[in-house]
């Protein structure tokens, strides 16, 4: 290899280990004693590894039915955001119907808006319809998100119209071209968007904390929230929730890589 | 097998008219290209024979069904885009079967059309890829063995060729004929390759801003052209067209200088007429003839066989082409007579319309 190739991977190795520090260190402070990473200069790796703070957490603390919400909420939350958000996007890509660019615009037009301004008028309706401290009501703002619609009509867009029109001639209807020509191409988009989705409502914080007020329907961030205003000085049990909250997430994301890092779309036109 | 029928279709894209009462008839069997320039319809017109474009008035048929309000699956049809218009994420197999599996065809009948598709094409080792590992030729066969495997009533064609290369255009034109020859399926082609109208069709259809200008066999477009534009559109090089004045004694003054006699006509011309002159440049003879004129050359274009002489009247004015074999002989610069043989002069009116000739016994 050149110095050229090796000094760039040397700087790549030393940003990535830059970016991961925290997250390391997160990890070995979950396995320390109350106190130890607090002392100075805190250390680096616990003197003596030990697992009762994931014990505390998962016996008295009981985040195990927080996890299970979360997770609960954040499928929940992506399975019905794809449902609404493919179909949109391909229509306003690639469907003929009154009002659609007009529509779209003002769609893209509410993305300036940020999401905090609307929250008190969603809690207000939301409270109207009976959905307050349900998750129902948490899962109302995932539903469909404009920058998931944006993101699968930028990406309908690139499909050829010729496509959809050579399986209309074959006989499919409107909704088989979605199912059985649309959606496979759209794979690596919807990997993406599925990610998205799910990091945003797993780490959503201020949403569940308005709408959720039953302490057993809370929220992984939201539950740790409450335990840590009991717990201001327990460092290595707030870590270790830390852990358990990020944990998941990030084995998610390492395991769909490959999907949303490809292209499906070559080899259908010329080329 | 059927008929195609066109009556009178129009079609507006907002203000603009793009299909302005086009009527056409495709016998059954018939090999019928749609030429013109691009812009003038062509596609539009393909694609509202398919159904994906909606007529603003006018009538399709195929066979004796009127199909106008059918959608594009209940037609009959089967298209192959330009741009091939394959399933990416599908197997070759599985790109030529899609229409049957919607269909909910039998799994043998699907895998005997598929097969018999292939055999055609000779595309039986390619079945298991997927389109990006298939060459331009390749995608653009497997676009055409899905159209066959919906054994439809109609082919419709829209410039299959023309993302390919020269090469392998020529093959598969070839392909096309031997293929219409094998399954006699009533076909409407696109193109705007006059060459590839030339040797494919049955029958042309000259388009033109959303008109049709003339209609017949190739033979037929050549040799008796309805107007300038189908004369210069049919042919390379394109026909010369001369402007000229009709003389006292009946034959033709050219603006350029000189003085052509011209073939009989139907019906006389009034001396003082405005008219244009014709003449393919295969037709043009160099050499001392009684009546030739005197032109200087300005351009040899060798092609091998062939060269285009470019030839420069006396007056000026702007040159003409003369092909001929090229026996190397001709140089730039050289003064010769050319003879413009009455015979093979064709004749135009003012406004661009062929002038009947005396019909020949
Ligand atoms: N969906 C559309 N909306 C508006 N105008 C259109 C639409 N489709 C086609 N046109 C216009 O209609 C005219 C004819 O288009 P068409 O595609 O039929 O031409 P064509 O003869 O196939 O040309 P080419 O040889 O370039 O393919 C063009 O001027 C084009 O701009
Ligand atoms: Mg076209």
């Amino acid at each position: 290899m050149s110095l050229r190739r090796w000094s760039v991977t040397l700087l790549a190795a030393f940003v990535a280990l830059l970016t991961t520090a925290p997250l390391l260190w997160m990890v070995s402070v979950s396995f320390m004693a109350p106190g130890e990473a607090a002392q100075f200069p805190p250390p680096l790796l616990p003197a003596d590894p030990t697992m009762a703070n994931y014990h505390t957490l998962f016996g008295s603390f009981g985040i195990g039915r927080f996890l299970a919400n979360s997770l609960l909420v954040s499928t929940l939350a992506t399975i019905l955001a794809l449902i609404f958000t493919i179909p949109a996007g391909y229509a306003f890509a690639k469907l003929r119907f009154r009002g659609r660019d007009a529509t779209f615009r003002l769609l893209v037009a509410a993305l300036v808006v940020p999401g905090q301004i609307g929250m008190l008028p969603l809690f207000l309706e939301l409270k109207a319809m009976g959905l307050v401290n349900s998750y129902a009501g948490a899962l109302v703002p995932w539903l469909a998100g404009i920058f998931g619609i944006f993101l699968v009509r930028q990406y309908c867009l690139s499909i050829p119209d010729e496509m959809l029109e050579a399986a209309r001639i074959d006989g499919a209807s409107e909704g088989q071209i979605l199912r059985r020509i649309v959606l496979p191409i759209l794979t690596p988009i919807i990997v993406t968007l599925a990610l998205f989705v799910f990091l945003g409502s797993w780490n959503d914080f201020m949403w569940p904390l308005i709408v959720l007020a039953d302490q057993n329907l809370y929220t992984l961030p939201v539950a740790l929230a409450a335990m840590s205003r009991e717990h201001v000085q327990d460092n290595e049990l707030m870590m270790a929730g830390a852990v358990v909250t990020t944990l998941p997430v990030l084995i998610l994301f390492l395991a769909l890589q490959r999907f949303y890092l490809s292209g499906l779309l070559t080899g259908s036109v010329k080329g | 097998m059927a008929g195609l029928s066109i009556r009178d279709a129009r079609k507006n894209f907002g203000e603009t008219e793009v299909l302005k009462g086009v009527s056409i008839d495709v016998a059954d069997g018939e090999f019928t290209v749609i030429v013109g320039p691009s812009g003038c319809g062509k596609s539009t017109l393909l694609r509202a024979v398919a159904g994906l474009e909606e007529l603003t008035s006018g009538r399709i048929s195929i066979g004796d069904r009127d199909v106008t309000d059918l959608p594009p699956s209940e037609r009959g049809i089967a298209m192959v885009f330009q741009s091939y218009a394959l399933y990416p994420h599908l197997t070759v197999r599985e790109n030529m079967a899609f229409g049957l599996k919607i269909a909910k065809a039998s799994k043998t009948e699907i895998d005997d059309a598929v097969r018999r598709a292939a055999a055609i094409l000779h595309i039986e080792p390619l079945l298991d890829r997927k389109p990006a590992a298939l060459s331009g030729g390749q995608r653009q066969r497997v676009a055409i063995g899905r159209a066959i495997v919906r054994q439809p009533q109609i082919f419709l064609f829209d410039e299959p060729l023309s993302n390919l290369d020269a090469d392998l255009r020529v093959r598969m034109r070839y392909e096309f004929a031997s293929l219409h020859r094998q399954l006699g399926t009533t076909t409407l082609y696109v193109t705007h390759d006059q060459v590839e109208a030339m040797t494919l069709a049955d029958r042309i259809i000259v388009l033109r801003d959303g008109i049709i200008e003339q209609v017949g066999s190739p033979r037929a477009l050549y040799e008796s052209p309805a107007n300038i534009f189908v004369a210069q559109f049919l042919g390379t090089p394109r026909m010369n067209i001369l402007a000229a004045v009709v003389a006292d004694d009946g034959s033709a003054q050219l603006i350029d200088g000189g003085c052509v006699a011209l073939p009989p006509l139907a019906a006389p011309l009034a001396p003082g007429t405005p008219v244009s002159v014709g003449i393919r440049p295969e037709d043009i003879e160099i050499g001392a003839a009684a009546g030739a004129l005197p032109f200087t050359i300005t351009f040899v274009e060798r092609l091998g066989g062939l060269a285009t002489v470019h030839l420069q009247a006396a007056d000026g004015g702007d040159p003409i082409a003369c092909q001929r074999r090229d026996d190397g002989s001709l140089r730039e610069g050289e003064k010769v007579v050319a003879l413009l043989p009455p015979d093979q002069l064709h004749l135009f009116d003012a406004i661009g319309r062929a002038i009947p000739r005396e019909a020949r016994k």
